[in-house]
């Protein structure tokens, strides 16, 4: 831990900033039901709209009476969840294609590159509120059969996420293929597969990790986006849907509506700066290989 | 014939690309759960649901069904929008009614946020260009990157709330078309413009700072300023032309996520567009509606591309000689 510290100590003041906020998050999300707070949905009939920092209530609770730190903390847990499985399911997914078109060519490449055009060729929100929309909504005369939102909404974001993990990568493993040291790895007889693992995927990663963090900045905003237009996890689970579910009190208690904006902006802006940061780095690492 | 080749294999190219967006559509359209005719019209009779499903093509396989939409959708019959108030006979609308009326105005705000943010990243890129690494470049470059992080919603509720509940300055509901009045017209787009454009703004003037910088160190502009020119001169004419062209990619590039703020945008401040338009038709099962609201946006998307594309030879020389080589 300590030269993990000393280390920190070293870093930019944003870089110990963002550290610090995704720090708060992970505590959240991790341990957010240990905290003494009454549950994310439970409304408290006795205090129906209170402000921020009153007792017993942080920020407050919106005009069914939920605790509004609860809720936020409640939405941490959705909110990365999501960002993070769909950014990890889409690097896995969009790294093997990209690298597979990369390295195969032919209809492989034509196969794999047309899915990534296709899918790119519609506005992102277009494509996943179309998605969400159809594989979440119930059957009106068989309602069971739905799908949780939470779910149909990772697969849409995953869906479409991979081909902008994927062409990156394509791209990436194609200009490194043509690199000296790859040549002379062929020249020696090392075999295609191995060069693949020891030359190619090492360097593609870090180009992949630095754009994952942006993504995951997406992701967030794809989510609020999709619950302002109904289409988003379940109500006031998510910080997108809690935002979504207070909006219509905005001219009555504001704070509700702000508090996750202002949530949702602060962990875009600390994943933009790690995206931002890891690009300056790898530029920099690959100009000396 | 090098050029030719290129430009039909780039065109044979954007026709696959959009066959497969708009076959990707039917897919996901046909999977809408539960019976199209009982969705629409609940109280219709068994034969008028029978022929509802004859017209809609829902009974004949997907292939079938694709064809004959697209054959329509080439023709300029985008299909019926059927409306929840009539019954089957009397529906009537048709869905190139509702987007003649909706797209004018998705487009109007986009062509209002496109011009505004790049009518204030230019001036203010180039200032910061020329004024790189100093104190102001610093402390506006963050706050650039701040905003820039900041998504469209958020900024669109921040105004909606500060101008329009606190202040009372604009009415943050509705659309005012510009025959209903030019200066109502105005004051209905400021609020749903200035929260598109924010982020664009700190992005482009972001990108266009970087561009400036590293064209000012090239050897034209050393060679231009020992010339004698003005620096204005230099800054306009060397330097400012090269550069826009990241300009435009990034205008390109950021079309996508404009059209999806805009949709988002719309609904906060109660904008009959296109984007709501498209977001009533999936709630309403609209499935014609939604095949062809989502292939003209394709088409506009990656027509937009090709577009910006064709001109960059155009603005920067450099372009051609490289794909000449």
């Amino acid at each position: 831990m300590a030269p993990n510290l000393k280390m920190l100590a070293n870093k930019p003041i944003g870089y110990r900033l963002s550290v610090l906020w995704l720090g708060v998050c992970a505590v959240f999300s991790i341990f957010g039901d240990l905290f003494p707070l009454p549950d994310w949905n439970y409304s408290d009939s006795e205090v129906l709209g209170v402000g921020m920092f009153s007792p017993g209530h942080f920020f407050g609770t919106d005009f069914i009476g939920v605790d509004q730190l609860s809720a936020i903390i409640h939405g941490t847990r959705y909110s990365l969840g999501i960002a993070l499985t769909t950014v990890f399911l889409a690097m896995v997914i969009g790294g093997f294609l990209g690298i597979l078109a990369a390295y195969r060519r032919g209809w492989v490449d034509a196969v794999i590159s047309m899915y990534f055009n296709t899918t790119l060729s519609i506005p992102t929100l277009i494509l996943v509120v179309t998605m969400v929309a159809i594989f979440a909504s119930p059957d009106p005369f068989n309602p069971k059969t739905t799908i949780p939102r939470v779910l149909v909404v990772i697969i849409a974001v995953t869906f479409v996420l991979i081909p902008v993990l994927g062409r990156l990568a394509r791209s990436s493993a194609l200009s490194w293929t043509g690199r000296e040291f790859v040549l002379v790895a062929k020249s020696m007889g090392m075999k295609p597969r191995s060069i693949l693992w020891q030359h190619i995927v090492p360097n593609v990663l870090p180009a992949m990790l630095s754009v994952g963090f942006l993504a995951a900045g997406v992701v967030i905003i794809v989510e609020g986006g999709l619950a302002l237009l109904g289409a988003g996890a379940e109500p006031g689970a998510s910080w997108g849907s809690l935002l979504a579910r207070n909006r219509g009190d905005i001219s009555i208690i504001p704070h509700t509506t702000f508090i996750p904006v202002i949530f949702i902006s602060i962990t875009v802006m600390v994943l933009n700066y790690f995206g931002d940061y890891f690009r300056t780095q790898i530029d920099g690492r690959e100009s000396r290989i | 014939m090098p050029k030719l080749f290129r430009i039909t294999q780039r065109l044979s190219q954007v026709v696959l690309v959009l066959f497969f967006v708009t076959f990707l559509v039917t897919i996901l359209v046909r999977l809408l759960p539960g019976d199209i005719a009982t969705t629409l019209f609940p109280f219709a009779t068994e034969n008028e649901k029978i022929a509802i499903r004859d017209e809609l093509g829902v009974n004949s396989n997907i292939f079938v069904y694709y064809f004959r939409w697209l054959g329509n959708f080439l023709t300029g019959d985008l299909g019926i929008y059927y409306s929840a108030g009539q019954s089957y006979e009397e529906a009537s609308l048709t869905v190139w009614a509702m987007l003649s009326q909706t797209i004018p105005r998705t487009l109007l705000i986009m062509v209002y946020t496109l011009g505004f943010s790049l009518l204030c990243s230019i001036p203010l890129g180039m200032l910061l260009a020329y004024k790189a690494d100093t104190r102001i470049d610093k402390v506006i470059s963050n706050i650039l990157f701040g905003l820039s992080s900041i998504p469209n919603f958020a900024v669109g509720l921040g105004l909606a709330y500060i101008i329009g509940v606190k202040f009372e300055l604009l009415n943050p509901i509705g659309y005012i078309t510009w025959a209903e009045g030019p200066a109502e017209h105005i004051k209905s787009v400021i609020m749903p413009v200035l929260s598109l454009s924010l982020g664009l703004i700190a992005t482009f003037t972001r990108l266009l700072r970087a561009d400036i910088i590293s064209t000012l160190k090239e050897d034209f502009v050393t060679m231009a300023s020992s010339k004698g020119l003005s620096n204005r001169w230099i800054l306009w004419r060397h330097v400012f032309r090269p550069s826009s062209l990241s300009l435009l990619t990034a205008a390109a590039l950021n079309m996508g996520s404009l059209i999806g703020g805009a949709v988002i945008i719309e609904v906060i401040f109660a904008i009959n567009g296109v984007g709501m338009f498209l977001v009533t038709s999936i709630a309403l099962r609209q499935y014609l509606a939604i095949q062809s609201t989502v292939a003209l946006i394709a088409i506009a998307y990656i027509l937009f591309n090709l577009i910006v594309d064709a001109f960059m030879p155009k603005i920067d020389p450099r372009i051609r000689s490289h794909h000449g080589a």
